[in-house]
């Protein structure tokens, strides 16, 4: 089963004020977001972060007590739990809200990479149009909002990818098969950072990395997030048919800006994840994968080896080579999508070891490298200057007249996956062929009767009960645009789920 | 939804970039111009970031 979608944290500050509150700045933003007044729509029932996939539930997470902390903090505010939430559900089956004081879109559930491109591009664009609004309210360009994964002191947030997989891979397989892959993706997927930190600890200039987030990455797997943070999260929070499937939720990667790296890293993970299945992933082990991330990171130059627990050294670009080779002897010829993953996988791993200039606008690692390179040239300055950190985070600024990726976009020196109007129609709605399609058009044409929405369903109002839409084993294309075409056709919810129910009552 | 809050995107100059798609044939990266950022333009925009901007930038921890 092929679905995924990504989720991205935004870093936000205000530069008109000394003190920011993180809270009323990301609750405001989400709001400026609104023609209409803020309704709550999100469904919190089912969602339990200490639900593990080892097949227990944690009695605690690392960050509940900060948690608490903020909740007290927090509780003396003049705004419900929901109210600084702020959960939107967006016409194009996203959603958009305030997650621990980040503004965060998640993309609509994708099946294609140009979709999931297309939509992930969209986000950037619903969060900038925001800024733009309470920036306009505000009477100047104060707010400012960062695509990254570090303030540079020692604060991390995420970028998470997510992909349905079925239940009946064990988990401690899918773990196996995975950890080197994860240690060694940051080689195409990595944004790139300007020095070194540790999870609220410090921050060291003069070293160039390919990964914003392996300096936070703590141990190999853990149900936490915030503190202790796992190169694979074991979060059981399946948002499908639990009998059926798992959601696989990555926090290890990096907020990318280049959209080939997005497509890469996405279409190469759903590619091992098919390896995993197949059981045809390659046997590597390796002896620490938590210090690889680290170690691997900080050699730009892609010569460090790591040990495996054979005994042996291998090298990232090594890794990647197995999981390459493994990926082109058992999925090549699947479909076209898979080829064309392929062949840039190859292609990618091949100019890093001799080109790797050419992947300029491809990957976000080389293109800020090359930009802060260009940049120290000209002013004269080395790698401990405080400003390449400010430079860094520039590059992320998702604001198209300030953003250093932004220019390099304006100018044609990256490499594109969507047009304008790729971005326009993911704005508007959600892919055709799943049920964030659905999602979207739920929102579009019914917004005044959908009650609360929730990854897998859609309540509505109308009778004496609420009437739900369940999505959670909607996922063959062929169902979702039946499923489109009721809802497209009906005049009000409730005929189209008489109409949707009815037929599958019929088919069961 | 209206857009007039933002402000219009650029295309990107010269020939029109490809939009290779994984589904569309004969699609393929365009190789991207890497002798040196614009000078006019680019660096111009980097020399505009105030180099203590990271040093003020303080988030709380996220996911």
């Amino acid at each position: 089963m092929r679905l995924f979608g990504i989720e991205t944290e935004y870093g936000i500050t205000r530069d008109d004020l000394a003190e920011v509150d993180p809270v009323v700045e990301s609750m405001e933003l989400v709001r400026a977001h609104l023609t209409a007044s803020f309704e709550r729509r999100w469904d919190y029932a089912g969602e339990d972060p200490h639900e593990d996939a080892r097949g227990f539930r944690a009695s605690g997470l690392a960050q509940d007590k900060e948690e608490d902390e903020f909740a007290e903090r927090d509780a003396h505010r003049p705004f419900s739990f929901h109210d600084m939430k702020s959960d939107l559900v967006l016409p194009n089956g996203a959603r958009f809200y305030n997650d621990h004081t980040h503004p965060e879109y998640s993309t609509p559930e994708c099946r294609t990479l140009k979709d999931l491109v297309a939509q992930d591009r969209a986000g950037e664009w619903i969060v900038q149009r925001a800024a733009d609004r309470r920036n306009s309210s505000l009477g100047g360009e104060h707010v400012q909002l960062y695509k990254n994964n570090t303030d540079f002191h020692g604060h991390s947030y995420g970028c998470h990818d997510n992909y349905l997989v079925p239940r009946s891979i064990p988990f401690p397989r899918l773990a196996a098969g995975l950890l080197p892959f994860l240690v060694s993706r940051q080689v195409f997927a990595g944004a790139g950072k300007v020095g070194i930190e540790a999870q609220e600890s410090g921050f060291v200039p003069g070293r160039f990395q390919l990964s914003q987030r392996a300096d936070f990455m703590e141990t190999e797997l853990s149900v936490d997030t915030m503190h202790n943070r796992p190169i694979l999260n074991t979060r059981d929070e399946p948002h499908a048919d639990p009998k059926k499937f798992r959601r696989l939720h990555l926090i290890i990667g990096d907020a990318n800006m280049c959209e080939y790296a997005t497509a890469l890293k996405i279409g190469t993970t759903r590619l091992v994840l098919e390896l995993i299945e197949r059981g045809a992933a390659p046997p590597l082990e390796l002896e620490q994968p938590v210090a690889a991330v680290k170690q691997l990171s900080r050699d730009i130059d892609l010569k460090a080896v790591v040990r495996q627990k054979n005994g042996s050294s291998i090298s990232v670009l090594e890794i990647q080579a197995q999981y390459y080779q493994a990926a082109e002897r058992t999925l090549a010829g699947l479909d076209e999508e898979t080829d064309w993953v392929l062949r840039e996988w190859g292609d990618t791993l091949t100019l890093l070891a001799q080109e790797r200039r050419s992947l300029v606008g491809k990957v976000d690692w080389i293109t800020k490298h090359w930009l802060l390179e260009t940049f120290m040239q000209e002013e004269r300055i080395g790698w401990d200057d405080p400003w390449l950190a400010s430079l860094d985070l520039e590059y992320h600024n998702v604001h198209p007249e300030r953003g250093l990726y932004r220019g390099l976009e304006a100018e044609g020196k990256t490499w594109r996956m969507t047009a304008e109007v790729d971005i326009q129609r993911a704005l508007v709605s959600g892919p055709a062929d799943t049920r964030g399609g659905v999602r979207g058009l739920c929102v579009r044409r019914f917004p005044d009767q959908v009650k609360s929405v929730q990854w897998e369903r859609i309540q509505f109002t109308g009778g004496l009960l609420p009437r739900t839409l369940d999505m959670d084993d909607l996922f063959e294309p062929d169902e979702v645009t039946r499923c489109l075409a009721v809802f497209e056709a009906a005049v009000s919810p409730m005929d189209a789920l008489n109409i949707w129910n009815g037929r599958k009552d019929s088919r069961s | 939804m209206t857009h007039s809050t933002m402000p219009e995107r650029r295309e990107a100059p010269g020939d029109p970039m490809p939009k290779p798609g994984p589904t569309e044939e004969g699609g393929g990266p365009r190789r991207p111009e890497t002798g040196s950022p614009e000078k006019d333009n680019l660096l111009k925009r980097m020399k505009k970031v105030d180099p203590k901007q990271a040093e003020r930038y303080r988030q709380r921890t996220g996911e």
